[in-house]
């Protein structure tokens, strides 16, 4: 047929509200795929860029693990190694503003600066410092300083005001002068843009240290940089450090955000899926409407493989409408999701990235499921015989079974598409460790999105019982009750075809609501099993095991314990490996920390980490090396390499960063690791003494310049950001309940016209128009309520993967998220009802006598 | 009801349907009257008007002009709550295809009447009524069955009881028999005759049949939207076609 595009057209045109719907599903659909795409690309190039201005110039990274820095002799090793330009190091320290007499009485501690001691003339031959007003700091510079101009906005700070920095307690607050101010946030991503530069010498005498914290390095031209990362592995042997490039901090920072950017897609995927039961729900529909058409056509010599390609072209227009829209709507979509996500993990976001390989990718992913979800009605229609041209009344409906063949084919392509764009697992070996971070990231969105499928896959078996069930709320309208249930039972493939997005699109949003109430829950529970005491005092300097300020505060009244806590990175295997330095015999007095069944003797462990020459590991490190109790680690500290028995293995231990730390005895910490003191002390009250000491205790803290807060307040900053992006992605997963509506409206429509003489002959015989209304909106309402139902149980069973795998295995009182499971079975019902009130309006209207008349 | 015991009167109707700009007029003025337990018959050629005529007398539809009086009350000016108060209490109906809900069995179509009226229809009077039509039609012991599992003559036969469960004042069939076989075909008049003989039913029966028109006690003959003739044939056990088929011949018809 020449003109079989002007005859897709013609059919698309005659039931155009279809159309559009279907055109608005595959669009909603291209949309938060594209939103995702360019959210994920907006994160990657945010990451670029924050290394890049971290990096600068510098090819190489050079930085200390130990705390108390690189000695000069290293810093020297550096400088001396063939190809190196420039060497700039550097001291990084956090540290409070001093507070002035009047401002010691708030019960809030302000928030802390990041000092950067940089040596002038170096520094900026690696790193850009763009001025907004003052002068650069010079070689000659003493108690000068260089700030941030969020900074200076902040505390309103300008060009010649004098600034006090708090030092060690021996060097005492020390003044420094602004003689110029940087640009913007200015580079070091966790300093949340208050960063000040002082010379290199004024900031080791303010923090009383000889050492410095990296060596950024810039090559002479020609120079390869793996040479030169083996000489420095010969040179310096002394002091155990990391070496990173560009790419490896852009990869360490890409991993923090990688569980988000999954979810996305999965989420993006659910609601593709939904637009593709919208597609083939529309398409099907009209091939069984247009049978007879199709049998005149084929009496006529068309061939099966033109009225394939007939229906074919047709979900290609439905397509390419569908994505042109979706682009468009997409990039709406992800500037609004920015905006409310404002940052994921360190870095800020900016204006949504909108790169043509975004646009591809999702105009082609669209086409695509559209395609798919067209092939098994174009298939049916190219099998429509020549005689059904002579037949009356509508097409006879297809076995169920052929029906859900499409959906393998459609599971299958969104499968395959989303392991195509799957955000790019983490860029270097060195800087990350690795535990279990990357791919778990892939596999629980994929077995969440299986299980989903597996879900439609059921809806027809489950149809009969349940909507038995699902008609409970409905029994005040007996007659539209039974009537209703007994027509969507006619065609279970059909109806559930149309649940089944329903299914899913509520499912997600349940799982999502498990996950958001539940994993904020996991960190607390994980911090209550390795933290000995209820509340931490974080301090952003560490503070020395000698320090008096413990001894003082647990000797206030109703303190039992306060315990030093020190987190630090060891070398091991050539990677950062998280470590945590405890007091043993401050876990001795609770169960905290659960040894695994082979994990060695729980006293006898933590004994021998407070002696000294041993390490208690988590089960997760221990299984992923190999490690049993009794084995010996090798750390490569220097030049002669620390060797620590391990002691014990324990199921949790002390987060940090992505991964759980070594826990090491403060004495190994100290003489082999360089742990200059605890990043935060554990306190434990006296039983029931909490409530009345804290107060105090709290009051005294602050005095000291340490951040209190309970166990849930730790988790409780992460989890506000955890919880934006959760409401994000709920409101995305409402999306495709959104479209499993649109694919409602159509079946229901559908289904109306088909029962046009059955609703005569029920008007003929006494039904009321308002029955009639009733009776279809009472069907919707019943495949709402399934949908709720079986949405909900696998948005549970999918929210409980979800938990499981960012659980490491907690074994918490799961608590069901009541408040998203009723968003979703208000939202579905309501979604469900919504769509039918056109086709029952339309059936309530039918003239008696016409639709007595209708063939 | 009219003294002389007329349950149905038409006065004066007409009906025109607009098809794009053109007006059809398929009732040109059209007045009858039928006694309480008649049996009329009304035939007459394709696109006579047959069918628009039925559909007035049952209050499915309104008439162009004139009126429609079925037991004491005007039937054609009705609102929709009313009109379907109608259909529930006083009309029954039986068309020529598809007259049965393909998702409920025999036991249920029957009882759509009290279903969707709200009367349970599994006790007391409903269920003795229900009992009491299937027995007539003969379809005892097939209450559980589908309509897809029936002939069309006993499709048709679970149409007729559930028109006649609800004890209408008037039933009105559009060519029951015309989509059946003779034997079939033959049951339903016979059931038909039975219900208005023995029950008293008042039936308006549209045919084309003169077979089935013997059936009747009386015949009009409509032509292009009138009443062109009227044959009184008198209840009578006797009701072969011949007599009948002799008087249309006579007629011209
Ligand atoms: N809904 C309608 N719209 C327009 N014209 C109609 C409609 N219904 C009936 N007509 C016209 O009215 C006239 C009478 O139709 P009607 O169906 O009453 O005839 P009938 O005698 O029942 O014919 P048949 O024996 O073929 O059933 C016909 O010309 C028909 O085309
Ligand atoms: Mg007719």
């Amino acid at each position: 047929m020449r003109r079989l595009s002007s005859l897709a057209w013609r059919s698309l045109g005659a039931r155009s509200a279809r159309s559009f719907l279907t055109i608005a599903g595959v669009a909603l659909g291209v949309a938060v795929l594209f939103a995702s795409l360019s959210a994920g690309s907006t994160m990657d190039a945010a990451v670029d860029r924050a290394a890049a201005d971290e990096m600068g110039r510098a090819v190489l990274r050079v930085q200390a693990l130990e705390e108390r820095g690189f000695s000069s002799a290293a810093v020297h090793a550096a400088e001396q190694a063939v190809g190196v330009s420039v060497a700039a190091p550097a001291l990084e320290r956090q540290t409070y503003l001093a507070v002035s007499p009047s401002q010691t009485a708030s019960a809030k501690l302000p928030a802390p600066v990041t000092v950067l001691g940089i040596d002038p003339v170096r520094e900026i031959a690696l790193h850009d410092m763009p001025l907004a007003s003052g002068r650069l700091l010079t070689a000659t510079d003493g108690q000068s300083a260089l700030i941030s101009e969020t900074m200076a906005s902040q505390e309103r700070l300008g060009v010649g005001d004098s600034i006090s920095l708090n030092g060690t307690v021996a060097a005492g607050p020390q003044p420094f002068r602004i003689v110029g101010i940087v640009q913007g946030d200015a580079p070091v991503p966790d300093a949340g843009g208050r960063l000040i530069f002082v010379p290199l010498a004024s900031a080791q005498t303010l923090f009383g240290t000889t050492g410095v914290t990296r060596v950024d390095l810039g090559v002479q031209a020609g120079t390869s940089v793996n040479s030169l990362t083996n000489q420095l592995e010969r040179t310096i042997n002394s002091e155990p450090y990391l070496l990173s490039r560009q790419a490896d901090l852009a990869g360490s920072l890409r991993t923090e955000m990688a569980d988000f950017r999954s979810a996305l897609l999965l989420v993006a995927a659910v609601v593709l899926f939904a637009g593709a039961f919208l597609i083939f729900n529309t398409l099907s529909m009209t091939v069984s409407e247009r049978a007879r058409e199709v049998g005149l056509l084929r009496a006529a010599g068309t061939t099966r493989s033109q009225v394939m390609s007939f229906v074919l072209l047709q979900a290609l227009l439905l397509g390419v409408a569908g994505s042109v829209l979706g682009v468009l709507g997409g990039v709406c979509l992800a500037g609004l999701s920015l905006s409310w996500v404002q940052s994921a993990g360190p870095i800020a976001l900016a204006a949504p990235a909108i790169s043509a390989a975004s646009i591809g990718i999702a105009i082609v992913v669209g086409l695509l499921v559209t395609l798919a979800a067209a092939l098994e009605p174009a298939w049916r229609a190219s099998r429509i015989p020549p005689v059904e041209a002579l037949r009356r009344g509508p097409a006879a409906g297809v076995a169920g079974p052929a029906r859900l063949r499409w959906l393998f084919l459609i599971f299958g392509v969104l499968g395959v598409a989303a392991l195509a764009i799957w955000p790019g697992s983490s860029g270097g070996a060195v800087g990350t460790g690795g535990v279990a971070a990357g791919g778990s990231a892939m596999w629980g969105p994929l077995a969440v999105y299986g299980l989903f499928f597996l879900a439609v896959l059921l809806v027809p078996l489950l149809l009969g019982p349940l909507l038995r069930v699902a008609g409970i709320p409905f029994r005040v309208f007996r007659n539209e009750e039974r009537l209703a249930r007994s027509s969507l039972a006619r065609d279970p493939s059909r109806t559930a075809l149309t649940a089944g997005a329903l299914v899913v699109g509520l499912a997600m949003v349940v799982a999502l609501g498990t996950a958001a109430e539940n994993v904020p829950k996991i960190g607390t529970a994980w911090l209550a099993e390795t933290i000995p005491g209820s509340e931490v005092l974080t301090s952003i300097r560490p503070v020395s095991t000698t320090d008096p300020i413990r001894a003082e505060l647990a000797a206030m009244p109703g303190v039992r314990s306060v315990s030093p806590i020190g987190l630090f990175g060891v070398p091991y295997q050539g990677v950062r490996q998280e470590a945590a330095a405890i007091v043993g015999r401050d876990y001795l007095a609770d169960g905290r920390l659960v040894f695994v069944s082979d994990g060695g003797d729980r006293t006898a462990a933590l004994t021998a980490l407070d002696a000294g020459g041993s390490v208690v590991l988590p089960e997760s490190l221990a299984d992923q090396g190999g490690i049993h109790v009794g084995d010996e680690l090798t750390f490569a500290t220097g030049p002669s390499s620390a060797r620590l028995r391990v002691a014990g293995i324990v199921a949790h231990s002390i987060p940090a960063g992505s991964q759980e730390a070594i826990l090491i005895g403060w004495s190994d910490a100290t003489d082999l690791f360089g742990v200059a003191g605890a990043d935060f002390y554990a306190v434990r009250y006296a039983s029931g003494q909490e409530s009345s000491s804290r107060a105090a205790l709290d009051a005294a803290a602050i005095q000291y310049a340490f951040e209190p807060s309970s166990l849930d307040r730790v988790q409780g900053a992460v989890g506000d950001a955890l919880d934006r992006i959760f409401r994000l992605l709920d409101a995305l997963a409402l999306i495709a309940v959104l479209v499993a509506g649109l694919g409602l409206a159509n079946t229901y429509s559908m289904s109306v016209l088909e029962r046009v003489r059955e609703i005569g002959v029920l008007r003929a015989t006494g039904m009321s128009s308002r029955q009639v209304w009733g009776m279809v909106v009472v069907e919707a309402g019943l495949l709402g309520v399934f949908g709720a139902i079986v949405g909900a149980v696998v948005g549970l069973i999918a929210g409980a993967l979800l938990v499981a795998w960012s659980s490491g295995g907690f074994g918490l009182a799961f608590e069901p998220p009541w408040v998203s499971i009723a968003v979703a079975v208000v939202f579905g019902v309501l979604v469900s009802i919504a769509a039918s009130i056109y086709p029952a309006g339309l059936a309530s209207r039918f003239s008696i006598v016409r639709a007595l008349q209708h063939e | 009801m009219g003294s002389d015991g007329t349950i149905l009167e038409a006065r004066n109707l007409t009906k025109s349907y607009r098809l794009g700009n053109r007006e059809v007029e398929a009732l040109r003025g059209v007045s009858l009257r039928v006694r309480r337990g008649e049996f009329v018959a009304l035939m007459g050629p394709s696109g006579s008007g047959k069918s628009t005529l039925l559909q007035l007398l049952g209050g499915l539809d309104r008439p162009t002009s004139g009126e429609v009086v079925l037991d004491g009350q005007v039937i054609s000016r009705l609102g929709d709550a009313q009109a379907t108060r109608l259909r529930r209490e006083k009309t029954g109906f039986v068309f020529q295809f598809f007259n049965l809900i393909p998702l409920l069995d025999v036991y249920e179509n029957v009882a759509l009447p009290f279903t969707i009226a709200g009367v349970d229809p599994r006790h007391g009077d409903a269920a003795a009524r229900i009992h009491a039509v299937l027995a007539l039609v003969d379809l005892l012991g097939r209450e559980r069955n589908r309509p897809d599992q029936l002939s069309a003559g006993e499709q048709q036969r679970v149409a007729l009881a559930r028109a006649l469960v609800s004890r209408p004042a008037i039933l009105l069939a559009d060519e029951p028999t015309g989509n059946l076989d003779y034997a079939s075909g033959g049951e339903i008049l016979d059931e038909l005759w039975r219900s208005c003989d023995e029950l008293g039913q008042t039936i308006v029966l549209v045919t084309h049949d003169a077979r089935a028109a013997a059936h009747a006690d009386r015949v009009l003959v409509v032509g292009d939207g009138k009443i062109r003739d009227e044959i009184e044939l008198g209840r009578r056990a006797d009701r072969r076609a011949g007599p009948l088929i002799a008087r249309l011949a006579q007629l011209g018809l």
